[in-house]
């Protein structure tokens, strides 16, 4: 057992019977999750009626569940500044909620999740876990400043990445509960925690699964990376705080090998010109060239187009008020597993007017926008 | 009833050719300027193997959802006493063996 994660359900009379249940749980990060009181597992540690070992996991899970605590009041604290600059009109909803802890495992190359826990990752001499630590922490926080989104199920789920998997890994994904990076193998591809837009996109998968549930296949599957690519894009947007003109819209440019980029390709997708050639994958540009059974990288090249067209049209910065249009568009309905492209379409057409009466101007973007792309 | 020795024999035969597609770059789609291809005789493979990628060509086997997002999956052709039979499978499904038999590459 890793001592460091968090179970469900403390209970600050626990009897020795539940601690050696703690000990035992092979899978003890659950989703909805509280730390052990660390007065629990202080007196567990005391407790001579254990095992030497059980007490030594205790106290080792004490000592950890210090530096966990003080690291969560730090990101409290980091939480309520960025709050306290949020920009008119925008509130953050989850903002009582405690934000969600973030972790990153160490594969060590091999191909078994999570791994071992980093200690302190943000002040790991590993860049690759430091970066892992430091850039999850900004994605959540963009969610919860600009969406006011606590975690990927809005309850404040720990965020645990594992870095470092298997050999020369050129890519990243998302299972089902956590995200894990590949190293890239070093030519075509590197370290995928070097691309902010990387560690979006990956978060966004969760964000979806617990909101639209979009499935992975067909016109649904498009959307799905899509909403990664979008979400993604305005992050790295957000943290450099551009305008709509000053972004480059590619996805994944930072995270090019030499290889790659000896061939001249900038970027992994392109947002505003998806069939260029400098993409390491073109994509089809309108809905009309899109046929079931595509690869969802492949077909999410035209909600991507219409994203980009859109937020253009209405200038200024793009999570302001086209991307709060798509958050709705994601977040504010029934889960859709099957979500055909243009529901969606009509969907954030629909928003517009209801979000953005006063503006006809948006309404206009987002309508022509969607045209432009066949839908 | 046929047990393992005999799917193990059979198999010994087949040559596979595995090709990796998807993953968050979008390997092998159309127009994709990355690929990954590799190919390897079953009877190379481990026992244990032998009977995953058997497992992988079953009928009940052969539509494989995964909740991965991003994840890699394999198209996997096999040919066996003149026939070719192809199947995809996400990568959790595919032995490491077939995995780390395909090389990328930029095209």
């Amino acid at each position: 057992m890793n001592p460091s994660k968090t179970v469900s359900h403390p209970r600050r009379s626990a009897s020795r019977r539940d601690a050696a249940n703690l000990l035992a749980d092979p899978h003890p990060i659950g989703c909805q999750c509280f730390i052990i009181p660390a007065d629990v597992l202080e007196r567990f540690a005391g407790d001579k009626k254990l095992s030497a070992e059980q007490r030594k996991g205790f106290a080792d899970a004490a000592k950890f569940e210090k530096e966990w605590r003080q690291q969560r009041l730090a990101q409290i604290k980091h939480i309520h500044a960025a709050q306290s600059i949020l920009p008119t009109g925008l509130t953050a909803v989850g903002s009582a909620a405690a934000p969600p802890a973030i972790l990153v495992d160490d594969c060590g190359h091999g191909n078994t999740l999570p791994g071992t826990p980093v200690r302190n990752p943000g002040k790991s001499p590993d860049a690759t876990a430091k970066r892992a630590y430091v850039e999850t922490s900004a994605v959540a926080e963009f969610y919860r400043s600009v969406f006011g989104r606590n975690s990927v199920n809005n309850a404040g789920m720990t965020l645990l990445s594992s870095i470092h998997y298997s050999v020369k890994y050129n890519n990243a994904f998302w299972n089902g509960s956590q995200m894990t990076y590949g190293d890239g193998d070093g030519n075509i591809l590197i370290d995928f925690t070097k691309g902010n837009d990387v560690i979006a996109h990956e978060l966004t998968h969760g964000v979806t699964q617990y909101t639209a549930r979009f499935a992975n296949v067909n016109q649904a599957g498009g959307l799905n990376e899509s909403i990664s690519d979008v979400f993604g894009s305005m992050f790295r947007q957000w943290q450099a705080n551009q305008d709509v003109t000053q972004a480059d819209w590619l996805i994944g440019k930072d995270i090019m090998g030499p290889g790659a980029i000896a061939r001249g390709f900038t970027c992994l997708r392109d947002m505003s010109n998806p069939a260029a050639k400098h993409c390491m994958a073109p994509q089809p540009t309108t809905f009309s060239q899109y046929h079931d059974g595509m690869d969802p990288h492949y077909s999410s090249g035209i909600p991507n187009l219409a994203f980009y067209k859109a937020a253009m049209a209405v200038g200024g910065k793009s999570w302001v008020t086209v991307g709060r249009i798509w958050y709705q568009a994601l977040t504010g309905f029934a889960p859709s597993p099957n979500m055909k492209m243009c529901v969606f379409a009509n969907r954030t057409r629909s928003l517009a007017a209801g979000m953005f009466p006063a503006e006809a101007a948006v309404r206009s973007a987002i309508d022509h926008a969607w045209t432009a792309v066949g839908l | 009833m046929l047990g393992p020795r005999w799917v193990y024999r059979n198999v010994t035969m087949a040559l596979l050719q595995i090709e990796r597609m998807g993953g968050l770059a979008g390997f092998g789609g159309a127009g994709a300027h990355v690929r990954s291809l590799g190919q390897l005789e079953t009877d190379t493979l481990s026992p244990e193997h032998q009977r995953a990628v058997e497992d992988l060509f079953k009928p009940i086997g052969k539509s494989k959802a995964t909740r991965i997002c991003d994840g890699f999956r394999y198209r996997i052709s096999r040919t066996l006493s003149g026939i070719t039979e192809t199947v995809e499978a996400p990568e959790e499904m595919v032995p490491a063996a077939l995995t780390q038999c395909v090389k990328d590459e930029l095209v």
